[in-house]
């Protein structure tokens, strides 16, 4: 059955002023509202939201403007910060120095995150995981995506990295040191993947678009022309 | 007893089998979404810190592995607001009523409503 | 905001906090207490008794230990990195021997490695 009141989390599509490419197809797709009625944990999130409202602790606003970053800003930030990283040798040395003064320079607020930018290289492959809940640089690459959040993915990528890696398209020889992140505290991780070769003379928008979020965590390794 | 290790929570799953990883992004529902923002909102805004989130996260003991991931942050939160005093278990209890009845939800904890919604 | 802005040159100073003090320096070799307290712990049960070599300091951070329960964090602890290899770690890993794993480890949860601590290799709490 159809509720009518289930508008009720309609919004109206806000005019962004960035030029991004939502044909992106590393991120899920973003819906406006769910389908069917509110479950009972939907219910208690909204029923805490409305009292801390009412009680002027936060506005309906400051929520809706943190879900715009999320879903709007924070998605597009790594590929552009790590595209100036293969582009400009300094940089790429001041950003493994400081990853948050760095992203700075790029007007990218990280906001309380402290981030460590770790480099791929012909001898090393690092990869990022949290054992422990599912900390990452959220305010740089948005949402964590489903499969990072999950128990089989923070269970096993600490003890098997080689395996998980095999399971997402990615095999590494031996000489090759895999390198794991368990980032369990205030640190918050970003790969600097291998630049590919091919890519001699692109832009750092071309290079973003093959800067995907799975290859900034590790798992895959960018490619031309998937 | 049983061999379970020491003090272990249940979110310190570093270390254990499991099964294959499915790699493709679900995404977040809406309200995974709004619940996201409202966390991180009442972080800016000095209400709660992600510390006190993880630690009634983890005291969910044996629930927290049948819940997802959104689940959990929003019982993790209603612990701590609780705990805070911003609201009341019974402001909560009026509020979640109130909200069914706005959208016709049967007042239910276990309706068939929550099966669906998965 | 556009991509292609050039932002001014901004002063390059570390948004780290500088450790007041620190027992470890990189390239120490330490072992992480095997302990295993209630309450909340940012050290995975899996790393605790493990041995490893201080990879970098992070800095002065509020202890979450504290924070978790509504206390201030204060005084703030030293938060080191520390790389183990894998094979140290987990009994039967499969890969090979330079593999490493990294993880924050607070200095609370540090004791240095001595003589009569060698390698705890294989070992599961």
């Amino acid at each position: 059955m159809s509720n009518p009141n289930f508008d009720y989390y309609a919004r109206a599509k806000q005019e962004h002023g960035h030029d991004h490419n939502h044909d992106h197809d590393d991120h899920a797709p973003v819906n406006e509202h769910d389908n069917g009625p509110p479950s009972d944990y939907e219910i208690m999130s909204r029923a805490m939201q409305e009292l801390l409202e009412e009680k002027g602790l936060i506005t309906a606003e400051q929520v809706r403007r943190r879900m715009e970053l999320f879903d709007e800003e924070f998605p597009y930030r790594g590929s552009r910060v790590i595209a100036r990283a293969w582009t400009d040798p300094a940089f790429k040395a001041r950003l493994l120095a400081d990853g948050r003064a760095a992203c700075a320079e790029m007007d990218i607020v990280l906001e309380s995150e402290r981030l460590i930018a770790v480099e791929n290289t012909p001898d090393v492959h690092n990869v990022i995981v949290c054992t422990l809940c599912s900390c990452y640089p959220r305010a740089l690459l948005g949402m964590p995506p489903t499969w990072y959040k999950s128990r089989n993915y923070r269970s096993r990528v600490v003890f098997e990295p080689r395996t998980v890696l095999h399971e997402f398209g990615t095999v590494l020889p031996d000489h090759v040191t895999v390198r794991v992140h368990d980032s369990n505290a205030d640190m918050r991780y970003v790969v600097i993947p291998m630049r590919p070769e091919g890519t001699e003379g692109w832009s750092e928008e071309q290079l973003a678009e093959i800067l995907t979020r799975d290859a900034l965590v590790g798992v895959t390794v960018p490619r031309i022309g998937r | 007893m049983s061999d379970k290790p020491l003090n272990r929570g249940p979110h310190d799953i570093g270390g254990e089998a499991a099964g294959p990883i499915d790699t493709t992004d679900h995404g977040m529902k809406f309200w995974e979404r709004q619940a996201n923002a409202l966390r991180s909102t009442l972080g800016a805004n000095g209400i709660t810190c992600v510390d006190e989130l993880r630690r009634a996260a983890e005291d969910l003991g044996d629930e927290y592995r049948g819940l997802q991931y959104f689940e959990i942050t929003t019982r993790a939160l209603r612990t701590v607001l609780l705990e805070k005093s911003i609201f009341s278990e019974e402001e909560l209890k009026a509020k979640m009523a109130e909200i069914r009845a706005r959208f016709n939800v049967p007042d239910e904890m276990e309706s068939p409503i929550k099966a669906k919604a998965r | 905001m556009a991509a292609s802005a050039k932002p001014e040159r901004q002063s390059f100073t570390s948004s780290y906090t500088p450790a007041p003090g620190h027992r470890y320096d990189v390239g120490d070799r330490v072992v992480v207490k095997r302990a295993f307290p209630p309450g909340h712990r940012r050290t995975p049960y899996y790393i605790r008794g493990k041995q490893g070599v201080i990879e970098r300091i992070c800095g002065a951070f509020p202890n979450p230990e504290e924070l978790a329960y509504g206390f201030s964090g204060k005084p703030e602890k030293t938060l080191y990195r520390v790389r183990f290899p894998q094979q140290d770690v987990w009994p039967r890993y499969a890969g090979p021997a330079h593999d490493i794993i990294e993880m924050e480890i607070f200095e609370h949860w540090l004791e240095p490695a001595s003589a009569e601590s060698p390698p705890v290799k294989g070992q599961t709490p």
